[in-house]
């Protein structure tokens, strides 16, 4: 090795203790920088992954970036509905190769709750990948298997959250709020017949019903209140109702896909002029960026933060240096005594801060990945977030590179402090 | 100016910024592998001298020759590595690294300065075997090689920087009062291993000293005047 290099680890490595500390401070503060990074790009992965196999999302008119927030990430709630006829419109368009209708609002212990068609298990793609059974099967078609209407499947994550099994049986909530005992569905209890595998996708936060089996739920409510509540509606529900009965007439969203992707701006342009319902059709891609328009700013300060953090870190390892200097005024000058030039002193006291803001990276970089590896599960589940744990995105080497930068800069003011107290002292450093 | 002296000086005077100068030397002139004894009060300036012979800091007027050379027209860089070539220092105290061990601190020198190591290698045939018999020559046992500097006595620490002053047979030695942190039996045999080692090898030796008890076993006895002018 190297004298210089040799000689730097030795003297380093004698005065371990106080460099340890201020490699962990180095570390911590890159795996703030590095952390809200990845969580950001890993977070937008996932959004643009999650919505990656629809073509457009059709809804009311309203918010784009609000309807692809409800209707794909079950994020907040839809203020308005669309009407069945402009999903049966929509359906008949011969560029259109499926539609799946999305229709919100209950939720099951926390978790929302979907009414669809089946036509979602055969063509909704979450990463390019279509859905996989882990067990069981999709629900039936009402119009051809009455009990259908009571059938339900779950999302891969719901069914492991509550250890739910094919055939048990689950009571819904009314509203998302999973509010007072009367609002829950028990006089409609469903069975579940199939479980997904995981996709990293909403749709494993998701219990999925038929558009029949959501409206039956809600038969004989009015304003919210349960016909339970209703003392005066002794009368019984019918037990079985026709599934033509319970075509629901209103849907929060529909999901669209096409034969050719290149179609979609006409297909919109034609969704958006159907004269029965006054629709508006968003390109996912569009809408989320529209969404990231909105979360910049925080996403930038979270960025700042990292960087003044980390950027006070390294100048903090440059002022602890510094002062270690005094302390080293006698090394300074024995290696001077022996014919080393003050510029060999700068390289030499370089080499050691250099290094403690290298390793500090290396350390602050493992460091994320292993929390990222341990965090993932939670990410995922709270979430919805899928992170990965692996090299470092572009965007994550340039501020490991302006942070190493900034590094050798701090660093080169003990280094100009050892030059001028090398020749300032010469053979006679005050004695300490 | 014959090239076997190994000091010259002349008219050499130091001044630090905004001070009257420290000292003034007429004339002064050490011939190759003799032994000068410098004398004087506290404050004279003998550390500034010291600093001047060994190129640390730059000359600011008058001839000062070391080995031959001008120092006063060498640069920086060209002066640290006379120093590191041809001369030792020791200190007062606190000569050693504290992180190398007693071989490392010996070592350091040739692995500093390649010239060292192959004039180390040329007589002793290595430089490991040249640090060994400087220790045995300066009473220090080899048994105390492997052992970090921090366990050994002053005197034994004394006796480290010497064998590395001395490695790779430089032709000057400055010492600047090695023997203040020793007791006054020690003190003695110290310099007499010290200058006898130096002999062997042919250096000359520059010491600076409070105690006037050492000074008889030196070849030049010069005395530094207080402050001249004050």
């Amino acid at each position: 090795m190297n004298l210089w290099l040799s000689l730097a680890w030795q003297s380093a490595w004698s005065r371990r203790f106080a460099l340890i500390l201020v490699t962990v401070s180095v570390s911590v503060s890159v795996l703030i920088l590095l952390g809200v990074q990845q969580l950001r790009e890993d977070a937008k992965r996932s959004f643009s992954n999650a919505v990656s196999g629809v073509d457009l999302i059709v809804g009311p008119r309203g918010s784009a970036t609000e309807l692809m927030l409800y209707s794909v990430f079950q994020i907040g709630r839809p203020s308005k509905n669309m009407g069945i006829r402009g999903y049966e419109d929509i359906k008949l368009m011969p560029q259109v190769r499926w539609v799946i209708p999305i229709q919100l609002g209950d939720t099951y212990k926390g978790y929302p709750v979907l009414g669809t068609t089946a036509t979602l298990f055969t063509e909704f793609k979450s990463q390019g990948r279509g859905l996989e059974w882990a067990h069981g099967r999709a629900f039936g078609n009402p119009l051809s298997d009455a009990l259908a209407v009571n059938e339900v499947v779950l999302g891969a994550e719901v069914a492991a959250h509550f250890g739910h099994q094919i055939n048990d049986k689950l009571i819904l909530t009314h509203g998302a709020d999973g509010g007072p005992e009367d609002t829950d569905h028990d006089d409609h209890p469903l069975v579940i017949v199939g479980i997904l595998k995981p996709t990293g996708a909403p749709i494993d936060r998701s219990v999925l019903v038929n558009l029949e089996g959501f409206e039956s739920m809600h038969q004989g409510w009015g304003m919210g209140i349960s016909p339970k509540a209703l003392k005066s509606a002794a009368t019984a529900l019918p037990q079985a109702q026709s599934a033509v009965d319970l075509q629901p007439v209103n849907l929060s969203a529909v999901w669209v896909g096409l034969h050719h992707r290149a179609e979609v701006f006409s297909v919109k342009r034609k969704i958006e002029s159907l004269s029965r319902d006054p629709l508006m059709a968003v390109l996912p891609g569009v809408a989320l960026d529209e969404l990231w328009q909105v979360v910049k700013i925080v996403e930038n300060s979270l960025v700042v933060i990292g960087m003044m953090v980390s950027v006070s870190a390294m100048f903090s390892v440059a002022a602890v240096l510094l002062v270690a200097m005094s302390g080293r005024r006698k090394e300074l000058a024995i290696l001077r005594a022996m014919g080393a030039s003050p510029r060999a002193l700068m390289g030499f006291v370089l080499i050691e801060s250099v290094m403690v803001c290298f390793i500090g990276i290396v350390i602050g970089y493992a460091f994320t990945q292993c929390l990222i590896l341990i965090a993932q599960d939670m990410l995922r589940t709270q979430f919805g977030v899928m992170v990965q744990p692996g090299l470092p995105s572009l965007q994550a080497l340039i501020s490991i590179g302006a942070l190493f930068s900034v590094s050798v800069l701090a660093s080169l003011l003990p280094a100009w402090r050892a030059y001028s107290l090398s020749l300032m002292d010469g053979l006679h450093p005050p004695s300490v | 100016m014959p090239t076997s002296h190994a000091l010259h000086l002349s008219r050499l005077t130091h001044a630090w910024v905004d001070r009257p100068p420290l000292f003034e030397i007429d004339n002064l002139s050490l011939p190759q592998g003799q032994h000068l004894f410098i004398q004087g009060p506290s404050g004279c300036g003998k550390s500034t001298l010291l600093s001047l012979l060994a190129g640390v800091i730059q000359v600011q007027s008058g001839v000062c020759e070391v080995l031959g050379r001008d120092m006063a027209k060498l640069n920086q860089v060209q002066r640290d590595v006379l120093r590191g070539e041809q001369i030792g220092v020791i200190f007062q105290q606190f000569n050693l690294l504290t992180y190398l061990n007693v071989e490392a601190n010996t070592l350091l020198p040739t692995r500093l300065f390649p010239s060292r190591a192959a004039s180390a290698a040329k007589e002793w045939g290595s430089p490991k075997k040249q640090a060994e018999s400087l220790a045995n020559s300066l009473g220090l046992k080899t048994s105390l090689w492997r052992q970090p500097v921090n366990t050994l006595s002053v005197g034994q620490q004394q006796r480290v920087a010497a064998v590395r002053a001395l490695m790779g047979a430089p032709q000057l030695l400055i010492a600047d009062e090695p023997t203040s942190a020793l007791d006054e039996s020690n003190q003695m045999e110290f310099i007499e291993l010290l200058l006898s080692t130096a002999q062997r090898q042919n250096a000359s030796v520059v010491m600076v000293s409070h105690n006037p008890k050492l000074a008889p076993r030196f070849d030049q006895l010069f005395e530094m005047k207080s402050g001249v002018g004050e």
